[in-house]
This record gives C-alpha cells, sequence and structure tokens, in this order.
C-alpha cells in the first residue's frame, strides 16, 4: 500500500514538473522580451498627442485598424514579410517601431512571431510588439483607442 | 399574493423568452450581410429552422479546424425535422477582412451552407453588438429565432442539436 503510494507521488510530481517546463518553455521560444510588449494605453496615448514622437506603426495582420498604422498584410506569408523587410530597411536602426496583428490570442497568431523574428534579426534596437493578448477588438477597439478611418 | 406572484415572475426565465438580448431565451438582434455574391441575406429569413450562428474566418485556426466538423453536422441534419423547427441551418458569418481569403476558402472546402460577411474584420459592427470576444463563437437559435444554446462546439454542439430532434 505504502508502494502505491509513492509510486502516485512520484508520477504526480514527475507530471507537474514536465507540464511546468512545457508551459514555460513555449514563452522562453517567443523572439520577444516581457520589455518589449507595449501597452495599448501607452501608444494611444502617444497617438492621441501628436506633439510627442511618434513611433511608426506597421500592421503585420490582416486589418490596419490602429490610426496611422502601415498595412503590410500577414507576416506569416513570405510576401508580406519581404514587404515589412523593405519598408524597415528605409528605416535607421534606431527609430521607435511598433508591430500589431490582433486576430487572436498570443499564442495562436501565426504573423507576430515572423515579424519580430524579422525585426531582431535586422537588429533594430527600439522596437515593441503592441500587447493584444486577446485580439485588437478586445484590446484596442472596444477601449475606444484611436482607430484609422 | 401579489409580491409572490412578482417574485416568481423574475425568476421564470420563460417570461423573458422572445425579449432582445443574446442570454438564452432571448431573440438575438437580426444580422443583415451580403453573402460571396453580394445579395443581402437576413438571418430572420431562416424562420422556422433550427439555425446555428456561426462567427469565424479565414485565419482564425480553431475556426477552420471547425468548418469540417459543420460540413458533417450540415450533411446530418439539413433535413431532419425538429420539435423545435423543420430542417437545420447554418449561417456562417465570416469575420474576414479580404474577400479573396473568404471566397477561395468556401470554394477550395466545398461550403455549401449559408455564407455572409460585410469584411470588416474584428471592426464589424455584428462583432460588437453580438459582443464577441474571440472566435470561434456561435448561438444556436430555434424556429422561432430564440436563442437555444451558445458558444458550444465539438460533441457538445452535436448533443445540443440532436436533443431538438422530433421523435417519431
Amino acid at each position: 500500500m505504502k508502494t502505491k503510494v509513492l509510486i502516485f507521488l512520484f508520477f504526480t510530481i514527475a507530471a507537474s514538473v514536465f507540464a511546468s517546463y512545457v508551459f514555460s518553455s513555449q514563452g522562453q521560444n517567443d523572439p520577444w522580451t516581457p520589455q518589449q510588449l507595449l501597452a495599448p494605453a501607452d501608444l494611444a496615448k502617444v497617438l492621441n498627442n501628436p506633439k510627442t514622437p511618434q513611433p511608426i506603426v506597421f500592421c503585420i495582420g490582416m486589418d490596419a485598424v490602429i490610426k496611422g498604422s502601415i498595412n503590410v498584410g500577414p507576416a506569416m506569408k513570405a510576401e508580406n514579410l519581404n514587404t515589412l523587410k523593405q519598408q524597415l530597411n528605409k528605416l535607421a536602426k534606431n527609430s521607435q517601431i511598433v508591430v500589431y496583428c490582433g486576430c487572436c490570442p498570443f499564442s495562436r497568431c501565426p504573423n507576430i512571431r515572423p515579424a519580430m523574428k524579422l525585426l531582431q534579426d535586422m537588429q533594430f534596437t527600439n522596437y515593441k510588439l503592441l500587447d493584444l493578448p486577446q485580439n485588437v477588438k478586445v484590446d484596442w477597439i472596444d477601449k475606444g483607442y484611436p482607430m484609422s478611418e | 399574493m401579489l409580491v409572490a406572484l412578482l417574485l416568481l415572475g423574475c425568476l421564470n426565465p420563460y417570461l423573458y423568452a422572445q425579449s432582445a438580448g443574446l442570454g438564452i431565451g432571448n431573440k438575438p438582434p437580426e444580422i443583415k450581410l451580403p453573402t460571396t455574391k453580394g445579395d443581402t441575406l437576413a438571418l430572420s429569413s431562416l424562420k422556422g429552422k433550427l439555425v446555428l450562428i456561426d462567427f469565424w474566418a479565414t485565419w482564425c485556426s480553431p475556426c477552420v479546424e471547425e468548418q469540417a466538423e459543420l460540413a458533417k453536422l450540415y450533411r446530418k441534419y439539413k433535413q431532419s425535422v425538429f420539435t423545435i423547427g423543420k430542417g437545420f441551418e447554418i449561417y456562417g458569418v465570416s469575420l474576414d477582412a479580404k474577400k479573396s481569403n473568404w471566397e477561395d476558402f468556401i470554394v477550395a472546402n466545398k461550403i455549401n451552407w449559408i455564407q455572409v460577411s460585410d469584411l470588416k474584420f474584428w471592426r464589424s459592427p455584428v462583432a460588437k453588438t453580438y459582443n464577441i470576444q474571440e472566435l470561434p463563437f456561435n448561438i444556436l437559435i430555434d424556429g422561432n429565432g430564440i436563442i437555444l444554446a451558445k458558444n458550444i462546439h465539438g460533441i457538445d454542439l452535436e448533443k445540443g442539436i440532436a436533443r431538438y430532434l422530433h421523435k417519431q
């Protein structure tokens, strides 16, 4: 009986250690750091105040919902990623850049990772990912932040 | 006695049936959107049938995966007689932004149920009216347009449909 309890405990602990490893490793593989996430409220504040230096905002998803953003299309497609690369080639490496998609939760979004990887590979030094953990409706539109026409 | 009746009334959801809203027993807002051919098709035109309103998009991977399941349900229940409607229909509302993506997917996957979209992505007024927080999202309504269930998927969706089959 005692052996059975010990075996049960061993497998329970092993399973939880494995689960926590898998869970944490998903985040570790993302090509951004927590410091590179930009809060929507912070971007909205900047966009609402034209006197402050404006970042270059790229939509790397389906639709450039955010005011003033440049639509390059879903970055999961090679041709759109290439369009982004061409746009980035025109910019200084220390340009203030923000990218966003907002189709779906980060875990499912197919566009943010290729775009952030490209910025990393091109050695930009001042780029952020707009923190839209659920989607652009919930985290931007519903909050009444500035939108494109 | 009057107070008791009023209290009972407050607790009885059936007294709210057919009032506008998004709760079970409510009548959801009308949707009138264009099909791929451009003609407008109203949700209310499906009155009399058991209807699944399926909010989806080609850019939503779980939605895309679910379309094969919907095809099976559509084939199985399209002609069925239910206790709350005759026939089963799917009213697919796409939140796509690009018409070619939407149309190509419909053709490639031989989707033969109703498809409508205003191609406004998350800006679609329907997404706001229906308070959609995430895709996929669906609503099952009866022949009178009353909400029977919300956001049911997989086996729960089939059970949700099958439970209303008219027993011979």
